[in-house]
């Protein structure tokens, strides 16, 4: 009697528990984070995180996808590609996250992308690598392409008459990612390449080769470089007087950046996303709109607005979410496939297609050329 | 610009890192004599030196001002890590010394880290204007703030050491300890001193040439080693040693850079220290 009792109420519980069933899966989804919180990356590791853990935040706030809450788990890749791939790892197996967003270097990126492609774990990472579907379906990538960078700026010397351009490129990949598509645009934009000049990143002075360049007179200078060495050219150049203006990466924007050429006279042109300056933007850009709320909550959490990297993570998020709520559920294959679908998407970084071969999804107009101007971001004339 | 123009700008760099790095070593040195203890910490000088008068200057503080109450910054500093950390360890083993101040720079290198952040800060030349023509080279105005400056440090050790009765109180401290004390010497007071002017000459050479760099929390290291290197090879005893091998060191490296390729200037360094230790192991100018 006592054991017939005993299993009713076994029996019992168990139909409850599977009753309740549907209600367990409201589990929190998982995403990782891969940021660079140490080593010679760290300076911008950070802006990615905070903006990453943002949206988080504004997306669980709004409900969450599909009725469950986002979770982000992130790690320090430590700006080493051993250690980037190694918290993938982890991301992948322990933590068994669907998606993936980070890395902020080439050598990073393609780190990570082998442990995504392997895995089938969808990821979107923002740096400088460009993404070959056909090698990396698996991969997205937030950053504007150096292709992008290069014909906004372009578009600008053709509009002031301006056809002569030198190049002083680092020595390694980014100078020669620079130099490609330097040269790939130039006669379509009217441009002559009268030279080049390459130098050491580490080097503390390019005065040398800055002589070099001056005797082939130039009208603009193109270095494919960020941070510090930019900011050095900057100023080599206001030590030889030479008064043409500076055309650099677009991962200068960011504030760090103001900081180090506060006291450069050289004009500094920085390609952009648009998140930089939305002030200047027409309300009837669409990104306008997604930028100005944004930032208005990273200043009240963060006390400063958002940056390109900023915008990169954000965005990131935001597609891994649509993504979600497509597929309405979590597996990771699906989620590429949806992901690879959206199409007109607003996100900061601009307005995301995303095509089969394509898995960047902006475009050049989604950028704009900025120069610093008594410490502040400004639209050169 | 013709190869002699680049000959002579490489000159202006090798002077400019070079009086940084003897700097560095007299530093060194002056700790050394006194404590029988290479102070690791020094590129940390070297770093909030720079740091703190940038900050200063930032909020709006004149220059001269900000350059000396950083120095005196560093200095108390200094003299704050001698008393607190280093004289309780008088009877420890040479070798759980130099793991002390080991420890010491990596603990300023996470103060800074905190105080300053992950980025890289400028500090704008002490004085504007443009860079004066050599022959097709250019040199900044801020490489002879940099050698005056040196120079003066120079000039006010060897006044202080030879003519002052405490500088020769340090001496006779360095040389004989004991005797020093028999005479009444305060052999207390005088390491204290000698690591409050380190550390403050450290924080100059970190200052001097911080216009020219971008400095962050991590800056001092480098210079830490090329000191470090130039004190071995003018012979670690040796003030005058340090100055000359510090000059050769930082040509050295220019030229290096220059003429061959900057892989190569941390070998060539490397290498001429090799050489020194192998065939005049106590350094160029040592006495013994």
């Amino acid at each position: 009697m006592k054991k017939l009792v005993f299993s009713g109420f076994v029996l019992m519980v168990f139909v409850a528990l599977i009753a309740a069933g549907p209600a367990w899966s409201k589990e929190p989804i998982k995403i990782g984070g891969i940021f660079s919180l140490t080593g010679y990356l760290s300076w911008l590791g950070e802006y990615k995180k905070k903006a990453a853990e943002l949206k988080v935040d504004m997306i669980n706030q709004a409900g969450g996808v599909n009725g469950q809450q986002l979770v982000l788990i992130s790690y320090d890749d430590n700006s080493s590609p051993e250690q980037a791939s190694k918290v993938a790892q982890r991301l992948i197996s322990k933590d068994q996250v669907v998606a993936m967003a980070g890395t902020a270097s080439v050598p990073l990126s393609g780190a990570v992308a082998s442990m995504a492609n392997r895995y089938k774990i969808p990821t979107i990472i923002n740096s400088g690598y460009a993404v070959d579907t056909s090698r990396d379906p698996y991969l997205f990538n937030t950053s504007h392409k150096t292709d992008f960078a290069v014909i906004t700026a372009y578009r600008m010397f053709q509009k002031k008459g301006i056809k002569k351009l030198a190049l002083l490129m680092p020595i390694g990949p980014l100078g020669e990612i620079g130099g490609t598509a330097a040269r790939k645009y130039a006669a379509e934009y009217g441009i002559t390449i009268v030279g080049e000049e390459k130098f050491d990143v580490k080097a503390a002075d390019v005065t040398a080769q800055l002589a070099k360049i001056r005797n082939m007179n130039p009208q603009v200078i193109f270095s494919f470089v960020t941070g510090e060495p930019a900011a050095l050219i900057g100023r080599n150049m206001d030590q030889l007087s030479f008064k043409v203006p500076l055309l650099v990466s677009h991962g200068n924007a960011n504030p760090g950046f103001l900081k180090l050429v506060s006291n450069v006279r050289t004009q500094m042109l920085v390609p952009s996303g648009k998140v930089m300056k939305p002030e200047a933007l027409p309300d009837s850009d669409a990104t306008k709109k997604v930028i100005v709320e944004f930032n208005k909550k990273h200043v009240a959490k963060y006390g400063e607005p958002a940056n390109y990297f900023s915008a990169e993570l954000a965005d990131a998020i935001d597609l891994i979410a649509e993504g979600l709520r497509t597929s309405g559920g979590t597996d990771p294959v699906k989620l590429r496939d949806t992901i690879e679908n959206i199409k007109k998407f607003v996100g900061m970084q601009g307005v995301y297609t995303f095509t089969a071969k394509d898995h960047h999804g902006t475009s050049p107009d989604d950028m704009i050329l900025l120069t610093v101007k008594a410490g502040k971001w400004e639209v050169p004339r | 610009m013709s190869d002699i123009s680049h000959l002579i700008q490489f000159l202006f760099s090798g002077i400019t890192v070079g009086s940084v790095y003897a700097l560095i070593a007299v530093s060194l040195v002056i700790v050394y004599k006194v404590s029988q203890l290479i102070c690791f910490a020094q590129g940390e000088f070297f770093v909030f030196g720079a740091l703190t008068m940038t900050t200063l200057v930032s909020k709006g503080v004149p220059v001269p001002l900000a350059f000396f109450l950083s120095i005196i910054i560093a200095m108390v500093l200094g003299a704050l890590i001698q008393q607190v950390l280093i004289r309780p360890m008088k009877n420890a083993s040479v070798g759980a010394l130099i793991v002390m101040t080991i420890a010491i720079s990596l603990a300023l290198r996470g103060l800074a880290l905190l105080i300053w952040g992950r980025e890289s800060h400028v500090l704008p030349p002490f004085s504007q204007g443009e860079p004066i023509q050599v022959l097709g080279a250019a040199l900044q105005l801020q490489i002879l703030w940099i050698v005056g400056i040196t120079a003066v440090v120079l000039f006010l050790i060897w006044f202080f050491f030879e003519k002052t009765p405490a500088g020769i109180a340090m001496r006779a401290c360095a040389e004989n300890p004991y005797g020093a004390s028999l005479m009444g010497i305060n052999t207390q007071k005088t390491t204290l001193f000698a690591w409050a002017w380190g550390s403050g000459i450290g924080a100059l050479a970190g200052m001097a040439v911080a216009p020219m760099l971008f400095t962050q929390y991590t800056s001092g290291v480098m210079p830490m080693v090329k000191g470090f290197i130039a004190m071995s090879i003018g012979g670690l005893g040796s003030i005058i040693g340090s100055v000359i091998a510090g000059l050769l060191l930082g040509l050295v490296e220019s030229y290096t850079i220059g003429l061959i390729s900057s892989k190569f200037s941390d070998t060539i360094v490397f290498a001429l220290l090799m050489a020194v230790l192998v065939f005049r192991p106590n350094g160029l100018f040592s006495r013994s």
